[in-house]
């Protein structure tokens, strides 16, 4: 077969559409490099395939480019790493298989340590934090404790401060339960609202509390119930009208209509 | 084999248009200038690429696996494998739209031959049973590129060129298929392909 014959044996068609054998193939790169006919056969087909296809075409779905335009883009950016040669000729004597394959156990032995490392910071993170939080609940606490205080403070102040206040002091009766007892009334003179401040007196039983009364004409009149806590105990009592005195008794919780005479823990006479 | 060898549409085909392009142009690019771009990852390239070919690729995928969605998945797969491929791409061995035809028509074949592609196509027969195929989408497929060259065929070279062409078997397997010798199965597509040959100068 001459190369004319063999150009028309149908072969440079069944070549080109990818129907050919994989020996009838081999043999036809053999011949197109051997002979430029062939070539020329070969080529003229393509170009005359490729008219005549690009010609006839069904447009695909419109938005199937963005969709390979955005699979290739993901492919490029993971490849990009690897476009770089990491300079192959310093390493000359071990693969560069294995110069990876060595790099990545370290990079992965490295990986793990740091990741123990951070998650070691996280834990402590994470404790000092929760300190950190039990410590501000506990300054939030005592701050409004403190506020507290402040504020009672500031209302003793106020009322202390007033100059309309008529100040009695009541020490222990000498031959009472507590003679070294000592509380004080201020008594505004003109709203004429009574407050105790107690100075210094025992702590009552459970069951009891202090009374104050006041001694109008001679009777007691009762001016108030009060507890003796911790720290400074200023209450706001009753009104009284008029007072020559003022006197406090331990009485049964609740308060009693007549004072316990042998229970009076403190006196004092209005003055003035 | 029977299954295989029906003839099954999917959903209608869009719009055909034709181009014009002059002999063997390849637009603002020479058919050199363009694979040295895309060698080197240009995107631009590979948009003017995906423009000038993907219509008429994708017309072969469809005359191949006959299913819109089916063949728009395959032709993305194709691209993808241009862009992978286009360093092994040789210009010695034929044109770039030689090369990118035959990635095409093999995906296809692939795909036809595929468990996913085969299951859907007894549930697509089932639909036709019950709905009738669309025979318009036949048609449309049937009147382009090389199916319209196929039409012309006497019957028993159309059946071998399908069978090699559109359906991928050696002539070995399609002298079993038809129950024909081999030698007159080379012979019927040897003078298919020179009649196309003819047709298409």
């Amino acid at each position: 077969m001459n190369v004319q014959e063999y150009i028309s044996s149908g072969i440079v068609e069944s070549y080109v559409l990818g129907i050919a054998s994989r020996e009838d193939s081999a043999e036809f790169e053999r011949m197109c490099a051997a002979h430029s006919e062939v070539r020329a056969a070969r080529n003229a087909f393509e170009l005359d395939l490729e008219e005549t296809l690009l010609k006839q075409r069904l447009e695909p779905p419109r938005e199937l480019k963005s969709r390979i335009f955005s699979k290739i883009g993901m492919e490029k950016n993971e490849q990009t790493p690897h476009v770089r040669p990491a300079k192959p000729t310093l390493v000359p004597r071990i693969g560069f298989a294995r110069y990876v394959a060595a790099a990545s156990l370290i990079l992965l032995a490295g990986s793990v340590l740091l990741n123990l490392y951070l998650l070691n910071q996280y834990k402590k993170s994470i404790a000092q934090y929760k300190e950190l939080v039990a410590t501000e609940t506990n300054v939030a606490a005592a701050n409004q404790v403190l506020q507290t205080k402040l504020e009672s403070y500031e209302i003793v102040l106020g009322v202390m401060k007033n100059p309309l206040m008529a100040i009695i002091k009541m020490p222990g009766v000498p031959t009472g339960p507590a003679p070294s007892g000592m509380a004080t009334v201020y008594w505004n003179t003109s709203s004429k609202d009574v407050y105790i401040l107690v100075n210094q007196l025992p702590k009552p039983v459970s069951d009891k509390q202090y009374q104050l009364w006041a001694i109008v004409d001679g009777k007691p009149v009762d001016a108030g119930i009060f507890d003796v806590g911790e720290g400074v105990s200023f209450v706001k009592l009753k009104t009284i009208p008029k007072a020559q005195a003022f006197a406090v008794t331990l009485e049964k919780k609740g308060g009693s209509t007549t004072p316990t005479m042998e229970a009076m823990y403190v006196m004092g006479k209005v003055t003035g | 084999m029977p299954l295989l060898m029906r003839r099954l549409s999917g959903s209608p085909v869009r719009t055909i248009y034709l181009t014009k392009t002059s002999l063997g142009s390849t637009g603002p690019y020479s058919e050199q200038e363009l694979i040295t771009a895309l060698k080197s990852r240009d995107d631009q390239a590979f948009s003017y690429l995906y423009d000038h070919y993907s219509g008429s690729l994708y017309s072969i995928i469809l005359q191949i696996v006959k299913r819109p969605e089916t063949a728009s998945d395959v032709l993305q797969e194709v691209f993808v494998n241009i862009w992978r491929k286009i360093e092994s791409y040789d210009p010695i061995k034929g044109r770039l739209f030689t090369w990118m035809l035959n990635i095409s028509r093999n995906a296809s074949i692939d795909m036809l031959r595929s468990k996913n592609y085969q299951n859907s196509l007894k549930n697509q027969e089932i639909t036709d049973t019950v709905y009738g195929s669309d025979q318009v989408t036949q048609t449309s497929i049937d009147s382009i590129g090389l199916s319209k060259f196929l039409a012309k065929l006497r019957p028993e070279q159309r059946v071998l060129i399908d069978l090699a062409y559109f359906k991928g078997y050696t002539h070995d397997e399609i002298a079993q298929i038809e129950d024909i010798p081999l030698g007159t199965v080379k012979t019927r597509i040897r003078n298919a392909l020179l009649q196309l040959r003819e047709d298409l100068k």
